[in-house]
């Protein structure tokens, strides 16, 4: 293996894939061996993590959860349509520039460097690679940027170096980890896939979103949370448009426990379920099967 | 164990893992040499020097060797054929030939060279398995291009839904409300110059242009299921399943005797799942054919949503109407008003002799933008051109 790549397991906090499953659960983050196995990879091999998995099942989660494990700085980059370098890497602020230019018309002091390190703003990627080993950089929602940003991502990501012309190379000495999430509202180039480790996040198991309901809703009565589980996990096999997540099921839980409600009855269910369901239609076709998504909990 | 390379077990480990990596490439999955290595020195960082499990060992391989869910399916199918035993000798013995995560330069070699075949290599399917099948395709996608819907077996006609799938589909586009930022726009953008010229030290050396942003118009898709009519119309369904895919504003009805929204249905996952959901849910299948009823239907109930106002839709009908060929007229010029591009793909167009002769159709005709075949993947390939 090259020097200066993969820092091997030794130099992590965890040692092993169980104790990462350890270290998450008291982050309030309950990954199966699946997940952890494939964050646990990506750290000591070095490798970006690509997530995909539909909206709510905790993707960007895994991003802060492990910022805060390895007691790293989180730096963010939310993807949107349009989306280019000067609003990923850097940019000069243009306005602090013309004020110094003034000045120095008037005097009182000299230009200075125009160009120096005092005018740059630092965007999320210039930012992640100076912090190098010492961030997580979480690119958000990548699916919604345009193929040119994802090619220009691309090589950002396989160098970890930015060169700016006025300033020079900046280098990270030892790479950031870097999770990747997706929609999938389009499919990412191959070339990219090819750098990262992949792993797609399913709608958890009944048991197990229970147990994320009692851990992140510690005030929902353990029946409440079985029932919900058991519930959603019906209307999730149900055609729905839009399936709900993970969080949707835990604003649900508090929404009802809230009311005071320690079972699932169909009134308080039907009153709250604009908490699960967020379309329309949904809500009308699973109105109108309440009973069937209710029958024996 | 170690430092100077793999022992004969170690060997064969690492042969057993590279054979797996190979066995997925036979079976279709894009498995580069690259990702093999990345597996290996993954299966090596997670044994960690002592054994491995099975379970782990199939997560090492899901998450380095396969980049789409869509082969997650192929992914289990492969492990299972290919680590059948979780007792398995070589799962006990990868860590020895590996200390930590650095892997002997041999392996580089090993996957260069390749190695000798083992008599535990379960039978696979030919190496370069997915060239082969690519050929294959290729070279009857000139037949399949050009053979009617009608004329397909199920295996080609499954075939062609996929190539539908992947058909470009280009909308016409309108003006948005708002401006975007455009090296060929037509307007000046004072704002932008200004900005670019502090960069210059105030002097507007390079000028910025901006230009109205354009949506693409909703696409909706009227399509005829009654009787021989619903083979085309379920080639058009695949069509309007990856525009919804494709995130585009899409709206699909069917009709018959009546109208049915099938929007929603075709919404849903997979494509075979989808259709299924569509025949549940569209009650006349292979009945008569009361066209203008049906679009006076969809008129009045949706010509107030957006998504008819300014859209191309698509109607794909034999043209032979049941009912009352002047109600036809009427609503295809209501429509035609309402809609942005009016197509009528009629299969029997196809066919040299066919002369729009049918009242129904004479009654439609002048309202119609473009009226096409639409009766295979050729044509239906000219009805994407035509959209766009």
């Amino acid at each position: 293996m090259p020097a200066g790549e993969g820092a091997g397991p030794g130099a992590l906090p965890v040692a092993s894939v169980e104790e990462l499953v350890t270290a998450l659960r008291e982050h309030a983050y309950l990954a199966d061996h699946g997940l952890a196995t494939a964050i646990w990879l990506a750290l000591a091999l070095d490798k970006p993590l690509l997530l995909e998995g539909e909206a709510g099942v905790g993707k960007t989660e895994v991003a802060k959860v492990l910022a805060e494990l390895l007691g790293r700085r989180l730096v963010r980059l939310q993807c949107y349509e349009g989306i280019d370098a000067s609003q990923a890497l850097y940019e000069w602020d243009y306005s602090r520039q013309l004020i110094a230019v003034r000045a120095a018309q008037l005097g009182e002091q000299g230009v200075g460097d125009l160009f120096g390190p005092e005018f740059l703003v630092e965007r999320p990627l210039l930012a992640a690679v100076r912090a190098g080993a010492d961030a997580v950089l979480l690119i958000d929602e990548l699916d919604r940027a345009d193929d040119e940003f994802e090619a220009f991502l691309l090589e950002v990501l396989s160098e970890f170096a930015v060169t700016i012309p006025e300033i020079g190379r900046v280098d990270a000495a030892h790479p950031p980890a870097v999770v990747i999430t997706s929609n999938r509202t389009r499919e990412l180039h191959d070339a990219l896939k090819r750098r990262c480790l992949f792993h797609w996040i399913d709608h958890p198991s009944v048991e197990r979103e229970v147990e994320i309901m009692r851990v992140r809703a510690p005030e929902v009565s353990e029946t409440l949370a079985r029932q919900v589980a058991a519930a959603v996990a019906r209307l999730r096999a149900m055609d729905v448009a839009t399936r709900p997540g993970v969080a949707e099921t835990i604003d649900w839980s508090k929404a009802l426990s809230f009311l005071g409600a320690v079972h699932l009855e169909p009134e308080t269910a039907a009153a709250t379920l604009g908490a699960l369901l967020k379309d329309h239609d949904d809500l009308q076709l699973v109105r109108g099967r309440l009973d069937q998504v209710l029958e024996d909990l | 164990m170690s430092g100077d390379g793999p022992g004969a077990a170690g060997t064969r480990a690492l042969e057993r893992l590279v054979g797996f990596g190979r066995q997925l490439r036979a079976r279709g999955l894009p498995v580069g040499t690259g990702r093999i290595l990345v597996f290996c020195r993954a299966a090596a960082a997670l044994a960690g020097g002592g054994g491995l499990d099975r379970d782990s060992l199939y997560w090492a391989g899901r998450v380095t060797m396969v980049a789409r869910r869509e082969h997650l399916a192929a992914y289990d199918e492969a492990f299972r054929a290919w680590f059948p035993d979780a007792k398995d000798q070589m799962l006990a013995t990868v860590g020895e030939w590996v200390p930590k995560t650095e892997l002997p330069p041999e392996i580089e070699v090993v996957l260069e060279e390749g190695f000798q075949e083992e008599s535990w290599r379960p039978p696979s399917p030919e190496e370069g398995g997915e060239e082969a099948l690519v050929g294959v395709l290729a070279s009857n996608a000139e037949v399949l291009r050009t053979k009617s819907f009608t004329e397909l077996t199920d295996d080609e006609l499954r075939a062609a839904h996929a190539v539908i799938r992947s058909l470009a589909l280009e909308l016409p586009t309108r003006h948005a409300r708002r401006w975007r930022p455009s090296p060929y726009g037509r307007r000046f953008d004072q704002r932008r110059t200004l900005r670019a010229s502090l960069r210059t030290q105030g002097e507007p050396f390079r000028r910025a242009w901006r230009d109205r942003r354009r949506k693409p118009r909703p696409l909706v898709l009227v399509l005829d299921v009654s009787g021989s009519m619903s083979t085309y119309s379920r080639a058009l369904m695949q069509f309007g399943y990856a525009a919804i895919r494709a995130g585009r504003q899409v709206e699909v009805f069917c009709f018959g005797t009546r109208l049915t929204r099938v929007t929603r249905a075709l919404r849903v996952g997979e494509p075979d799942r989808a259709m299924r959901e569509v025949a549940a849910k569209v009650s006349d299948w292979d009945g008569g054919t009361r066209i203008g009823a049906s679009l006076k239907e969809l008129l009045d109930r949706y010509g107030q949503h957006a998504f008819l106002r300014g859209s191309v839709l698509v109607l794909c009908s034999d043209g032979l109407e049941r009912g009352d060929p002047e109600l036809l007229g009427v609503q295809m010029a209501r429509l035609g008003r309402l809609a942005h591009r009016l197509v009528w793909v009629n299969p029997l167009k196809g066919s040299p002799r066919y002369q729009p002769l049918a009242r129904g159709m004479t009654a439609a005709l002048p309202h119609v933008d473009r009226f096409l075949p639409g009766h295979n993947l050729a044509s239906l390939e000219a009805l994407c051109e035509s959209l766009g």
